[in-house]
């Protein structure tokens, strides 16, 4: 049996523990009468805040219930926000509002006044915009732009084309490619301009860098810059994320550019470097997100992320690193689409990786959560009549929030387009806001909307579908087999087909699409961000500099790399020394050499 | 009856979104045209190459990723240059293309481009009303791959217009070219492993060129999708002359047309012709005896069944060389013992090769290739 088997299996039981909780509360008096005493004492303990108009409200929702049994299915089954196994919260209070003044719940139920609490510092904001725009300078402007406000900065990297395929920007016909769709990054200079004027070892600051074919390399070219601009003691303390999620590539995305096993060696190479030197980096970032975008159902999407996830933990295990280790640095990647499994698909992956990664890989607490970024779909948005998309963006972001999101990014309405030009970057970025803090939703109150009959429903339904699929792949001999075979890739690309065709056939209303639309096609008018030739050309010129000047050195690193390769240790520190004074092209060329090239899959 | 529309499709260099082509693949197939997928991140030079090579009616191309305008531009450029202003250029890109952009490609001779929102049967009917009409009269070629083509596409028009029946006589041996037949089961690797041949090929040899044929089954009663190229990255190249066929009805693993075509490209110069079957059954013996063929290879995949099975294989009396792929499979050794018995009862010295086509400089490929080019 795979692990995948094995976390099947622990899934069960565990759900058939909880049952047996449930009858234990039931027929063991003692137990029972625990239970409710511990059931209250936790609802007295409750803090009250209170709305602008002064009614007062417990920051933690629990449901109505006094039966034992029902407490222990609430407590077993879903656990508090911040309890094992994690149904409704990686963490206890999320997005609420720093607390003002403390006041403690009477037993009748009215609140007494009480002292204020001591400052507490305000979190982080969930808020991460992607960005990457024509060349790292560039970026870098729309970086300082978008941060202007905010109390700490969180960036997000787009990559333009050559670039997420690990090619130079004077590789042959990839000219008008340079910086479209993302920020053009060749060399360790680049990426010295990408985020230039930002203090890289802050604790207020942490970079996203969203690339995964050549990840251990642009990781090693982003290393190389913070050093170069803050010498070697800012390694340790380096924040982030990046991508790195090669399973996903090959599922979904198909921008792999190594053969599958040296491409998962060389990111384990990255995982083992960035456990042990950078504690604080988040070196992957298992993505649905792409697998959502390509078309899958949610339930793949859930099922997909979560059995790479576990597939990547059993290689790192693997490899000798300590699932405590390694665990904590591992982070997920959703989309939030506008179907109804959105409703509770986070919550119950959540629950899913706890249960998984506690029973299976012997992980601690830290280790078992599922810290997780969603992104609004992309694929939801469409170009006729655009201005609606902010609805459905906003409906996508309340259901993002509802499955208590770690953190999100809300699209531009004028993604489908273009890259987002600044106007609709901040009414996404507003949107948030006005979410989280003007409206009442999520700031006063855990669980707000959690736990309805409905979002039950959808919990017990997803989870059924999830487990069938991880029992599928388990049939086909685990993750990585049934990647070989193209199963996930087929099962995405018959979804998408048929996602197509019910918005061709109408029983998949898209508004104004396929149904109240008026009439004649309405060119909207949006200000689209290109790359112009001239910037394309610097770029080139550039790197043909960088080249000229790097050219022994490179020559000399480039071998020492391709030896630590054939000799399979470690790649990672070489990698390291050849971002110094190697372009990416260069080192992808190389490395293809030593381990071939990705073959697509049809 | 006429001949199918043969079109190519492919998705630019640095773009992986491949989910509209798919879905738009499908639907073409199911209305009788045969898609020569070329898959996604593919350069202006594979695309025209492949064109040119396939002698395609028209290329469809789905940008996603931004530069099409250029993309399209180099692309109608590049077909210009080479004398192919015969094949037309047609594609999409949901939003990401705007009217603007689209009156610019226009204007540099990309024929239409479909907006957000046309439906699958909009882009069908227009692929099939504008490049379904039949050829007019063919202007010189410019290169020998395009004067093979056309020679290669009269072939085939003549079998499916049944003004030809298939020539049955053996053919004289030709000199200086040595041709290659692969078969085996579909999901054995033969693509994998031909595409692993031709890198050491061209690796090896400066200035060779080696021809390829291979073969993909027509729906019954609608198009096919010929998608090995896709697959095959070290096949893209220009001494590499490509021919994918659709089966069209035929059982047996090839097309009404390969045996002329064969001959066609066997008297072409090429250092090698490698033609690969369709996946094949166990009673399948797609080669003439005596025919053209000079070495036939068997690839099988060690999950064959049981013992009994192999003896049902009728290509295993046959092949001169039999490839057990994907031997890191855990049944691979006992899948090599086996077949090894069923080839010593033959006494024809037949050779069996284990490989792992998916490997980077697998020994057993390497083996492999020494053997067909030592015979």
């Amino acid at each position: 049996m795979s692990k995948l088997g094995q976390v099947v299996e622990s899934i069960e039981k565990y759900n058939k523990f909880v049952l047996d909780q449930v009858k234990r509360a039931r027929s063991d008096g003692q137990f029972g009468r625990d239970l409710v005493g511990r059931w209250n004492d936790m609802k007295a303990k409750i803090p009250v805040t209170r709305t602008p108009t002064g009614i007062p409200l417990p920051r933690l929702a629990l449901p109505e219930i006094d039966e034992p049994g029902e407490i222990a299915r609430y407590l077993f089954g879903e656990g508090l926000p911040g309890e094992f196994p994690y149904l409704n919260g990686a963490y206890r209070e999320m997005y609420l509002e720093p607390i003002r003044e403390v006041e403690s719940l009477a037993k009748n139920g009215h609140a007494k006044n009480g002292k204020p609490a001591k400052k507490i510092a305000p979190a982080e904001e969930p808020t991460r915009l992607f960005s990457g725009l024509m060349l790292a300078e560039d970026t870098n402007e729309r970086f300082h732009f978008l941060t202007a406000h905010q109390r700490t900065q969180r960036l997000s990297t787009a990559f333009d084309g050559p670039t997420l395929y690990g090619i130079d920007s004077d590789a042959d016909g990839v000219f008008g490619k340079i910086g479209e769709g993302g920020v053009a990054i060749d060399t360790v200079e680049d990426m010295v301009r990408l985020y230039d004027g930002f203090d890289l070892g802050s604790p207020n600051f942490s970079a996203s860098m969203t690339i995964s074919g050549p990840a251990p390399i642009i990781m090693a070219m982003y290393i190389a810059a913070a050093k170069r601009r803050f010498g070697p003691s800012v390694v340790p303390k380096l924040r982030g994320t990046i991508q790195a999620d090669i399973f996903k590539e090959i599922q979904a995305q198909n921008e792999t550019i190594f053969p599958i096993e040296p491409s998962l060696r060389f990111l384990t190479d990255m995982v083992e470097f960035t456990t042990h030197q950078m504690p604080r980096w988040y070196p992957i970032s298992i993505s649905g997100y792409h697998i959502g975008e390509a078309g899958s159902t949610p339930v793949q999407q859930a099922a997909y992320t979560l059995s790479n996830g576990f597939a990547y933990a059993e290689m790192f295990a693997a490899r000798g690193i300590p699932v405590d280790q390694f665990g904590p640095r591992l982070s997920f990647f959703l989309d939030c689409g506008l179907d109804a499994e959105y409703i509770a698909l986070a919550r119950v992956s959540r629950r899913i990786w706890a249960i998984g990664m506690r029973d299976c890989f012997g992980a601690g607490p830290k280790a078992q959560l599922y810290k997780l970024h969603i992104q609004t779909s992309g694929r939801s948005l469409i170009a006729a009549e655009f201005k609606n998309n902010l609805t459905r963006t906003a409906a996508e972001l309340v259901l993002a929030y509802m499955n208590a999101t770690n953190s999100c990014h809300s699209n531009s309405a004028d993604e489908p387009f273009t890259t987002p030009s600044e106007e609709w970057i901040r009414l996404a970025a507003h949107g948030q806001a006005i979410l989280l803090e003007e409206s009442g939703m999520f700031k006063h109150t855990m669980n707000m909307l959690s736990g309805s009959p409905g979002m039950k429903a959808v919990e017990r339904a997803v989870e059924a579908a999830i487990l069938d699929e991880f029992r599928e792949i388990e049939r086909l001999g685990g993750v990585l087999a049934a990647v070989e075979e193209r199963y996930q890739r087929s099962q995405i690309q018959n979804a998408a087909h048929r996602y197509e065709q019910q918005i061709y056939d109408g029983t998949r209303p898209i508004i104004a699409l396929n149904k109240y639309r008026n009439g004649g096609d309405d060119v909207p008018e949006v200000k689209l961000v290109r790359t112009p030739r001239k910037k394309q050309q610097l770029q080139v010129d550039r790197l043909a500099t960088f080249k000229k000047k790097n050219a022994d050195k490179a020559k000399r690193a480039l071998d020492k790399l391709a030896d630590v390769v054939e000799r399979g240790e470690n790649c990672f520190p070489m990698l390291l020394e050849a971002a110094e004074v190697c372009s990416l092209g260069q080192i992808t060329g190389r490395l293809q050499e030593v381990v071939g090239r990705f073959r697509p899959m049809v | 009856m006429a001949s199918p529309i043969r079109i190519l499709t492919a998705v630019p260099i640095c773009d992986g979104h491949d989910s509209a082509i798919n879905t738009i693949n499908l639907e073409f197939i199911r209305h009788g045209i045969e898609v020569i997928y070329l898959g996604y991140h593919r350069s202006v030079g594979d695309i025209v190459r492949a064109a040119i090579q396939e002698d395609v009616r028209a290329i469809g191309i789905s940008s996603y990723n931004g530069g099409h305008v250029e993309f399209f531009a180099e692309v109608v450029g590049l077909l210009r240059k080479r004398g192919a202003n015969d094949i037309k250029v047609f594609g999409g890109g949901g939003g990401t293309i705007t009217q603007e952009d689209a009156a610019a490609m226009k204007h540099k001779g990309v024929d239409n481009i479909f907006f957000a929102g046309t439906s699958l049967a909009e882009m069908t009917d227009y692929v099939r009303k504008h490049y379904g009409r039949p050829r007019g009269k063919r202007l010189r070629a410019k290169s020998p791959d395009q004067e093979l083509a056309h020679k290669l596409t009269e072939i085939e028009d003549a079998y499916a217009t049944r003004r030809k029946r298939p020539t049955r006589n053996a053919q004289s041996k030709i000199r200086n070219t040595k041709v290659i037949g692969f078969t085996g089961p579909g999901g054995a690797g033969k693509t994998t492993l031909i595409d692993e041949l031709v890198l050491r090929f061209l690796n090896q040899n400066p200035k060779g060129k080696i021809a390829i044929l291979s073969h993909d089954p027509s729906v019954i009663g609608e198009g096919a999708l010929l998608g090995d190229r896709a697959t095959m990255i070290n096949s893209q190249n220009d001494r590499v002359f490509m021919r994918s066929m659709a089966t069209r009805g035929q059982a047996g693993g090839l097309s009404p047309a390969t045996h002329d075509c064969l001959t066609r490209l066997a008297r072409s110069g090429f250092a090698y012709v490698i033609i690969e079957t369709v996946g094949t059954g166990q009673e399948a013996m797609p080669f003439q005896k005596n025919g053209i063929v000079d070495e036939t290879v068997l690839v099988m995949n060690p999950d064959y069944g049981s013992r009994l099975q192999l003896q049902k294989i009728v290509m295993l009396d046959l092949a001169d060389i039999v490839v057990v792929n994907k031997s890191d499979l855990q049944r691979a050794r006992t899948a090599h013992s086996e077949i090894e018995q069923r080839l010593d009862q033959n006494r024809r010295n037949q050779r069996l090769v284990d490989t792992v086509a998916k490997r980077h400089r697998d020994p057993g490929v390497d083996e492999l290739f020494a053997l067909i080019s030592k015979g």
